[in-house]
């Protein structure tokens, strides 16, 4: 088992001249490259066994006006460690081309994608170079992320059409499926070719609430922007604004209190029960077995209701702030929140007693919408998803953040890579967050809750931050600018990685089993478009 | 069998648990209780989504489990636009969603309410005046009733359709 350290000089023994430098990033080894050689050491990382390399994150920066240069950023995690590891390059000037990984890393290609839409830099060798952000009726030359687009820009109308993928022969046909979709569901859009019922290819085409939270992000100061991180995914406020904290946390040097990182992963359990049972409910329904359904939508109820008692807001807004929690609750509270949550989980238990007995049930979720290990690891899937296609992943165990380090949280993990393993996979973690939450309780010590915001970093200075929300993990880097604005903030939901893996997913399956196989994906729209 | 029913009388009717809401903080326009009055026992919804955070969707979502059950007023939601008699519309206005919001409005059967849930389909709130944002809902539909919250609680929800139904003073 390599860590990063012996990587470092593995890839240093192969590529000695391409390094042009070697540094730390609070623990995080960075490599510095130039543009050319970048492909071939990302291709080597990607790759060689001892290192296997999933690409986790790829952002880019615009270091006007402070400095005529675009920086690329690739966060790769090492599988056989866990240990991240970062590739930086630099297009000095006016340079706008650079080398794609896409042909050897197909997990790079959105995010390659995402980077000529906002950017204007340009992946040379790119197999599709199609709009991806950007809609086509965007006038052309439209980059916001760089610094001389302005955020409140109107945009004009232009005209356009995207141009989707087409199969076409005898008694093939499409079928459009959105942006608005026919139940409580948030807008995106599915192309499917289908001849008879399986379906042939799937193209996700989505950014319709595309809100431009990075640019946003950007107008305001460090310590103000946690509203807007909540507001990333609804349902995932916990997950987005810890994430946001920590990096800021990082750059301003604050220590937070030991009792405060105990609550921010009581909170993180609780936002990872209401979801995870709402989702086994959404699955079961999904299969019109509307019993189960009702029962965990009842759960779910409880937990929102249980929020609202504690925090006075359903998704506990305004809970987590810089430097800690803004609710100190007491033990008596504490007391509160494991009294119900037993029992909620001894309800949930019998609940599970009579789905597992459904014969019915298992057959419609058995081998309905595989994505096996191979196409996992090529998506780089990550959390319930990748954690069911056999991906052996996750941020509370391999970078404990919040009180994880003591919790020891046990990670479920299945292989089939159906529907059925992603289920398992959130009734394990709803019995795992149950019993973190009791093992909090237990450990917790007494104590502030919230440590004040102090000291400014200089400006270029950044951190990178991961949280393992229900949904899998949430990236942040968050770069500072002058007198503590935000130069630059990457935001990454994991659905951003997995809705590619969906197009797979769904492969062979019946259109009728799409909205099942989705429901059990159940990605964020609005975390994905940003 | 023995199970599934041992579970339900077990758990009995839980309808109605849920701590009451306040009064609604923008009363319901005596116009859009007129316009309301043919569908008071039936109103079919059509949920359209334009950039919300999807934490709307939740609690729109959280209206239909058996806590809040808004079917018992004879409230459900319809898969298409030509089926409904109300839009209820969450987030800003995206760059992307306007057309879409139109086409929508368009589509659907007079007389209609459109109803703007949560502070973003109001106001924009946290994404106001951004590139990728063109307004709030009413710039480019007429709205007839504003639940307002971020977002709005699934029981400020139903009073604010009870008292759209039932036409009370404030």
């Amino acid at each position: 088992m390599a860590d990063a350290q012996t990587a470092i000089s593995q890839l240093n023994e192969a590529f000695g001249n391409a390094i042009v430098g070697v540094s730390d990033l609070h623990g995080t080894p960075v490599l510095r490259l130039g543009v050319k050689d970048l492909p071939v050491v990302a291709h080597y990382i990607h790759t060689h066994p001892g290192l296997r390399g999933a690409l986790s994150l790829l952002w880019a920066v615009d270091h006007r006006p402070r400095e005529a240069r675009y920086e690329l950023c690739y966060l790769f995690t090492l599988s056989e460690c866990r240990d991240w590891l970062l590739l930086c390059t630099d297009l000095q000037g006016d340079d706008r081309l650079f080398h794609s990984i896409t042909p050897h890393i197909h997990a790079a290609k959105w995010y390659e994608r995402e980077i000529r839409d906002m950017f204007g830099l340009i992946p040379q060798g790119h197999p599709d170079l199609r709009r991806l952000v950007r809609h086509e009726h965007w006038p052309k030359g439209t980059h916001p992320l760089k610094k001389d687009f302005r955020w409140d820009t109107v945009l004009e109308q232009a005209q356009g059409e995207y141009a989707f993928r087409r199969i076409e022969g005898e008694g093939v046909f499409e079928v459009p499926v959105g942006p608005i979709h026919a139940g409580i569901i948030e807008s995106g859009h599915f192309r499917f070719s289908v001849a008879g019922e399986p379906i042939m290819q799937l193209e996700v085409h989505h950014f319709w609430k595309h809100r431009g939270v990075e640019k946003l992000f950007e107008q305001l100061r460090l310590t103000d922007a946690v509203p807007l991180a909540e507001r990333v995914s609804g349902d995932t406020t916990i997950g987005h604004s810890l994430a946001y904290c920590q990096a800021v946390e990082t750059l301003l040097g604050i220590h937070v209190p030991p009792r405060a990182h105990y609550l921010r992963s009581l909170f993180l359990e609780l936002e990872r029960l209401h979801n995870h049972l709402g989702d086994v409910g959404a699955i079961c329904n999904d299969t019109a077995y509307v019993l189960a359904h009702a029962h965990c939508g009842r759960m779910k109820e409880r937990i929102l209701q249980l929020n609202d008692q504690l925090a006075g807001s359903r998704f506990l807004r305004g809970v987590i702030c810089v430097g800690g929690v803004s609710l100190n609750l007491t033990d008596h509270q504490v007391a509160q929140v494991t009294a119900e949550l037993d029992a909620i989980e001894t309800d949930f238990s019998e609940l599970e007693r009579i789905l597992f007995a459904n014969a019915s049930l298992t057959d419609r979720l058995e081998t309905t919408g595989v994505l096996n290990e191979r196409a996992a690891w090529d998506h780089a899937a990550i959390g319930v998803v990748g954690r069911a296609s056999g991906m052996d992943r996750d941020i509370r165990r391999d970078r404990p953040f919040a009180a994880y380090e003591e919790l020891q949280p046990k990670v479920a993990l299945y292989r089939y890579g159906d529907v059925r393993a992603r289920m398992r996979v959130r009734m394990d973690e709803i019995h795992e967050s149950a019993r973190l939450i009791r093992d909090i309780r237990a450990r917790m010590p007494q104590g502030p809750a919230l440590a004040e915001p102090s000291g400014a970093p200089k400006p270029g200075e950044w951190a990178l931050s991961a949280v393992e929300g229900w949904r899998g993990e949430i990236l942040y880097m968050v770069m500072a600018g002058e007198q503590g604005q935000i130069h630059r903030c990457k935001v990454r939901d994991p659905s951003f990685v997995n809705w590619p893996a969906i197009q797979w997913a769904v492969l062979g399956n019946i259109i009728p089993d799409f909205p099942l196989i989705n429901k059990s994906f159940n990605l964020s729209y609005a975390g994905n478009d940003l | 069998m023995f199970r599934i029913l041992k579970k339900s009388l077990k758990t009995g009717v839980v309808t109605g648990q849920h701590p009451k809401a306040d009064a609604p903080r923008e009363p319901a326009s005596p116009e859009a209780v007129q316009k309301t009055k043919p569908f008071t026992r039936s109103l079919a919804i059509r949920e359209v989504d334009t950039g919300s955070c999807n934490a709307c969707e939740m609690e729109m979502n959280a209206l239909a489990n058996p806590v809040y059950d808004v079917e018992r007023f004879g409230v459900h939601i319809a898969a298409s636009p030509r089926h409904a008699d109300a839009l209820v519309v969450t987030g800003p206005v995206t760059v992307n969603m306007t057309r879409a919001l139109k086409d929508v409005y368009e589509q659907t059967p007079d007389p209609k309410i459109v109803i703007a849930l949560g502070d973003c389909a109001i106001n924009c709130g946290m994404f106001k005046g951004s590139y990728a944002v063109t307004g709030p809902v009413e710039r480019h539909v007429p709205v007839d009733v504003r639940i307002p919250g971020c977002p709005p609680r699934p029981a400020e929800i139903l009073k604010a359709l009870a008292e759209l139904r039932e036409g009370k003073k404030p």
